[in-house]
């Protein structure tokens, strides 16, 4: 028992290798110096030549040229993969179902973006190759069978672990464009949910940094949803029902948030907590702004770099792979500025370090 | 020229080469590997450079040659390595191989891609004719079932299976649709599942394994897959059950309903698998053949592509002249070798056609150049243990060339046994004599190439072990006896020899010196007497513990000896007075004149007077804490006169070395700084040995000004502070060292002693038992098992894990104990621009 009392003591004897690891791997992300050279590429095999220099390596090396976006950004998340399945791997319990969790938000995206895909009369074929790797799972490729989301629990996601997350959604309702939004954000808040009970379970550091990303990860959901309900069917009550509940908004912010009917009202919830307060205040739609989700972002990647400040946690897993998600967006931002040739907002990447 | 005593004299050169000339004169000299190129453009970036298309080039030439040789892996085919190393062609060749790699590419491409296609088809026919074979005898079965539902009353409906009862009430195949394909065998599970889920239990599969795997034709991997029958009623089902096939990529194929249709359909497809075999091996034969002839060159191939990659790597570190005409470059070489890069240079410009020579200058400069060590394969494995501590600065003392000898010496002190030094000098022999094949063959065992790489120190630490073992008289832990005894049973009673009844009768039988010993000393070594006595380990332990003091101290004398020489050198004769002097004096005052007396103690006394002979611990003890009792016992009196007054005379000396080695020196650095005095003698120590100051040719960019002994003026920052704190660290360390060091020194003794244990026990629990039985023939059945026993405890644990412990001892020993009495280490290595060096470690940039 008592190494539920105070797991930090005996996290070594099962984690500590992969600890190491991961700080490692961590080591390996791009700094400023970095994305400064990367923003003076003249051209894509630019770009290949200084990330070679990196600890990207050669990563690259064995593509053709003419190199083109898709083509590095299908690197970039192929060496992520690797990198992660290497760490579940060789994980034991409760590693092992932790790094599961991360996974679980890419089943999420994979489903959702293969029935909106379906939904447009698309091939499977040509949908399958868009999903996160981290996010497939066998039954996969055969969710177009689906028409209803009841047809789609019960053929599809009920061998998944996504299936608890499903319970609410369950209707006859045909899939149209705004069931799968529903559909998607329900799913985000139960796994959320979960992920955040899961966590606290955990108790010690885990908790206490997994908290605190996970809370933030649902306040941002929680407006985004807000923010983007604003001009479509969504009525008030079904939208305070995507809200995820484990955030620091809960309860009185997300009261506030389903009354809301324009922006200045989510602001004026913002206003009430200092840290959110100074993300709405740093955006703007201006040019030369950071538009809202960019600060967030920044936001986000502050709380990661955070989590590396504690040892004997598995933060560092979860905020190791949304660091290097952000890394990946970034590099492609720059490699998409640079074929298009359209310099001049290449400088809004989200450095890191 | 190369001497090991100190690193190579190098100095910084600048060169000017001609545009044209610049590729051939990097090529030469990276042929001869001496010249450390600087980056001249550190902060430019890796694609903002001159010569970046060619690298880029070059990266794409070496992907299309990693993707010939992925292709020739992939066939088994083997690649030609005929040791040869062709220069590096000329930057117009580069065009030619260019195409060469370019036109393999693209046939081998081609080639891929039809052959992709013929196997996919023949997946196909495959899979089909095995679901042709499959399915007919789904349908015999079903048949069967069928007539002996409708032949055998006695089964009840209950007992029918689906399709029986189906094609009972309304004639087979009349309703039912059905399906036939592959899918992946792993799959299948969760196929079947999602069927079941879908189509709510109405639909009937059957599946069978495919007996042997199936090539994929993309990855070239076998998998196993199965064949699967699907039945169903109503088009709906049948397009859910085709997007669930879809969806778990099953192949489906169109199966003929009747059997006729069904046996026509399989002898076309076994003819037409029979036609694509022949064209299948027709492609296969082609692309053998260009595979074939690619293996042949591609290892001279890499060679030559990573050859233009070095040399342009090199040039993008070069400045471009104003005039755009030529490139400047500055190296590090060898003072030694300036004639040979000269030659080096010309041959270059020959080679390029270029009328202008090239130019070597060589620059003054304030930087501390690299640290070059010659070495050959003998002298490697000692540099690089002096070097895993840390690489000389430049021109210290190289402790290598002591170590070794000193190395395998103090290694085989620990690990003395004649038999155990044999094994490993054999299997050091054995390494030394077979290395070239050793080398050819390119062992890639990490563990094998540390012992292959270390075979002369290996060598040297078995001879010499061999020498220690004769020494301590072991062979096995057994002693041998060469030269007869000195030794002979005289019974002191009596006079005479002691007769057998009594050898035999009684366990303990003392031989006095006075009578048994009876000739001169034993020549060499340890008489082999000893082994037989009770007392051996005393004798042993009280020879070897005073032997490893007298080595440790004379190689810690030795040490500051060579500190002595690296203060001469740089002329700092501060550190004679300040530092060397009372060092040695300290030293000597505690533990020379323990030495002195060791060795007075050995000739003084003899067997008469042994038990009074003072204690040289306690005595030693007892000096430094000036306790001088008259009426003590024998083993703490003196051991002459005035012994007392003397000690206290070295004591007294020893401690005021102390506040010498601790404030002279700080205290007159800053005595100068203030009042400016031999500030000169000061600063040249910094670049006193650099060149001669008269050939000094100090050139700033092409304005050919010549500044004869110019001296690099390098103004300090004086910080009394920390010259303090560090004198005060290091004379802390040398004196406690000193004590700490000198005890520590007596691991000699004691891996000695456990290593001679340990082989003795082994001698006696294992072999012993075989050789003591009595059982008469049987004993011999024993002893070979036994044997077996012994002998691999001897290699593993005596040979291999005591060798590595002793060897860990001899390296703390060097590094800790005798390095830090002289050595710095705090160097750069000096590493040339060489393409030899590059093709050992392929390149990685």
């Amino acid at each position: 028992m008592s190494a539920y009392a105070m797991p930090e003591m005996y996290f070594n004897i099962d984690h500590g290798y992969l600890e190491g690891l991961v700080r490692g791997f961590k080591g390996g992300i791009l700094k400023q110096a970095d994305y400064l050279n990367l923003v003076q590429c003249e051209s894509l095999d630019d770009l290949k030549l200084h990330l070679q220099s990196t600890d990207y390596g050669n990563f690259l090396a064995n593509e053709p040229s003419p190199l083109t976006v898709s083509v590095i950004d299908d690197k970039l998340k192929e060496k992520l993969v690797i990198e992660f399945q290497h760490l579940r791997n060789h994980c034991l319990e409760p590693l092992a179902t932790f790094l599961d969790y991360i996974t679980y938000s890419y089943m999420i995206d994979n489903i959702i973006l293969l029935i909106t895909g379906t939904l447009h009369q698309r091939p499977i074929n040509e949908l399958i190759p868009k999903c996160h790797p981290l996010g497939s799972f066998e039954q996969m490729e055969a969710i177009h069978i689906a028409a209803t989301p009841a047809e789609l629990y019960n053929a599809v996601l009920v061998d998944t672990p996504l299936a608890p997350y499903f319970i609410d959604c369950i209707s006859e309702q045909d899939l149209d464009e705004m069931n799968i939004e529903i559909i998607r954000n329900t799913l985000y808040k139960a796994y959320l949910e979960d992920f955040y009970s899961f966590c606290s379970e955990l108790g010690g550091a885990t908790a206490e940094v997994m908290c605190d990303a996970l809370a933030f990860e649902a306040d941002r959901r929680a407006f985004i949803i807000t923010i983007n309900s604003f001009g479509t069917e969504l009525t008030k009550d079904d939208r305070a029902k995507l809200y995820p509940r484990c955030g620091k908004l809960n309860p009185y912010g997300l009261t506030q948030l389903g009354r809301a009917d324009d922006y200045d009202q989510v602001r004026a919830v913002a206003d009430i907590y200092g840290e959110y307060k100074e993300l709405f205040e740093g955006s703007g739609t201006n040019p030369g702004d950071k538009t809202l989700e960019d600060r967030f972002f920044d936001r986000e990647v502050q709380l990661m770099k955070n989590s590396f400040m504690q040892q004997f946690q598995m933060g560092t897993f979860y905020s190791y792979v949304k660091l290097k998600e952000q890394e990946n967006r970034n590099i492609v931002w720059i490699a998409e500025c640079v074929a298009q040739r359209h310099r001049a907002k290449i400088d809004s990447y989200i450095p890191i370090f | 020229m190369g001497s090991m005593f100190r690193s190579e004299e190098m100095t910084l050169c600048q060169l000017f080469l001609q545009s044209e000339a610049s590729y051939a004169c990097v090529s030469e000299l990276g042929e001869l590997g001496l010249v450390q190129f600087r980056d001249l453009n550190p902060d430019v970036n890796a694609f903002q450079r001159k010569f970046v298309n060619e690298v880029r080039r070059c990266d794409e030439m070496e992907r299309k040659l990693r993707f010939l040789e992925k292709e020739i892996k992939k066939d088994g085919i083997p690649m030609l390595d005929t040791g040869d190393n062709p220069d590096a062609p000329a930057p117009r060749e580069m065009i030619d191989l260019e195409a060469t790699f370019e036109k393999l590419e693209n046939e081998m491409k081609e080639v891929n891609a039809n052959s992709e296609a013929l196997k996919r088809n023949f997946l196909e026919l495959t899979e089909l004719k095995h679901i042709l074979r499959k399915t007919q005898t789904f349908f015999d079965e079903a048949e069967l079932h069928h007539s002996q539902a409708l032949h055998d009353p006695a089964l009840t409906e209950e007992n029918l299976g689906l399709l029986g009862e189906e094609a009972q009430r309304t004639g087979q195949a009349l309703r039912l649709g059905f399906v036939a394909g592959v899918i992946l065998r792993e799959r299948i599970p969760a196929f079947e599942r999602m069927l079941w889920r879908v189509c709510r239990g109405n639909v009937f599969l059957r599946q069978a394994e495919i007996d042997n795997p199936l090539e994929d034709p993309v990855t070239g991997d076998q998998v196993d897959k199965s064949v699967f029958i699907i039945f169903f009623q109503g088009e709906q089902l049948k397009s859910r059950v085709k997007k669930i096939c879809e969806g778990f990529r099953a192949t489906l194929y169109p199966c003929p309903e009747t059997p006729a249709e069904r046996r026509e359909m399989a002898i076309g497809v076994m003819t037409r698998i029979e036609d694509l075999n022949t064209v299948l091996s027709q492609t296969q034969d082609h692309r053998h053949r260009v595979l074939v002839a690619a293996a042949r060159n591609i290892k001279v191939w890499f060679i030559k592509v990573r050859k233009i990659k070095a040399i342009y790597h090199t040039l993008n570190m070069f400045n471009l002249d104003v005039t755009q005409k030529c490139l400047i470059a500055e190296c590090w070489c060898p003072v030694g070798d300036l004639d040979r890069i000269q030659q080096a240079l010309r041959r270059g410009t020959e080679r390029s056609g270029s009328s202008v020579p090239s130019i070597l200058n060589r620059m003054m400069t304030k930087q501390v150049p690299p640290t070059y060590n010659r070495t050959n394969k003998f002298t490697q494995a000692f540099q690089n243990i002096v070097d895993a501590y840390g690489v000389a600065s430049y021109r210290e003392v190289n402790p290598a060339l002591y170590t070794i000898i000193s190395f395998p010496f103090l290694f085989a002190v620990m690990f003395g046994d004649t038999g155990h030094g044999i094994i490993m000098f054999l299997f050091a022999l054995a390494l030394v004599l077979k290395e070239k094949q050793i080398q050819a063959k390119k062992i890639d065992n990490e563990i094998f190439e540390i012992f292959f790489s270390g075979r002369y120190v290996i060598l040297l630490m078995g001879a010499f072990s061999l020498y220690t073992g004769l020494l301590y008289n072991d062979f096995y832990s057994k002693s041998v006896n060469i030269f007869g005894s000195a030794w002979y049973p005289i019974d002191p009673q009596t006079n005479n020899t002691y007769t057998l009844k009594t050898l035999n009768g009684s366990e303990n039988l003392v031989l006095d010196v006075g009578t048994s010993y009876v000739s001169g000393p034993y020549p060499f070594g340890l008489d082999p007497v000893w082994s037989m006595s009770k007392n051996k380990i005393t004798v042993t332990n009280s020879i070897k513990m005073k032997l490893s003091v007298i080595l440790g101290v004379s190689q810690m004398f030795f040490g500051v000896g060579l500190s002595f020489i690296n203060s001469r050198y740089f002329n700092k004769a501060i550190n004679i007075y300040c530092e060397f002097i009372p060092q040695v004096i300290f030293l000597f005052c505690m533990f020379g004149y323990l030495i002195i007396l060791i060795f007075v103690k050995w000739t003084t006394f003899t067997y008469k007077d042994t038990g009074n002979a003072p204690n040289l611990l306690i005595g030693l003890i007892n000096m430094v804490l000036f306790s001088y009792d008259e009426n003590a016992q024998p083993s703490v009196r003196p051991f002459y006169a005035g012994q007392k007054g003397f000690q206290i005379f070295l004591v007294l000396l020893a401690l005021a070395c102390v506040p010498w080695m601790w404030f002279a020196k700080p205290f007159l650095l800053r005595h100068w700084h203030r009042y400016g005095q031999f500030k000169h003698q000061q600063l040249s120590v910094q670049s006193g040995d650099l060149v001669n100051h008269a050939q000094e040719i100090n050139q700033q960019g092409d304005s050919g000004m010549m500044a004869a002994g110019e001296l690099t003026d390098i103004e300090e920052e004086f910080n009394f502070e920390e010259i303090f704190v560090h004198q005060s660290i290091h004379t802390i360390e040398y004196c406690l060292g000193c004590i700490s060091h000198t005890a520590s020194y007596l691991r000699l003794w004691a891996l000695s002693l456990a290593h001679a244990q340990l082989s003795e026990v082994l001698w006696k629990m294992v072999l012993h038992i075989g050789l003591a039985m009595d059982h008469g023939i049987l004993g011999a059945f024993f002893i070979v098992p036994l044997f077996a026993f012994w002998a691999v405890l001897t290699v593993v644990v005596l040979v291999v894990m005591e060798g590595l412990s002793a060897f860990l001892h001899a390296l703390r020993l060097h590094w800790v104990e005798f390095q830090s009495k002289f050595y710095a280490g705090e160097g750069y290595k000096f590493q040339p621009f060489s393409f030899e060096n590059m093709m050992e470690y392929a390149i990685e940039d």
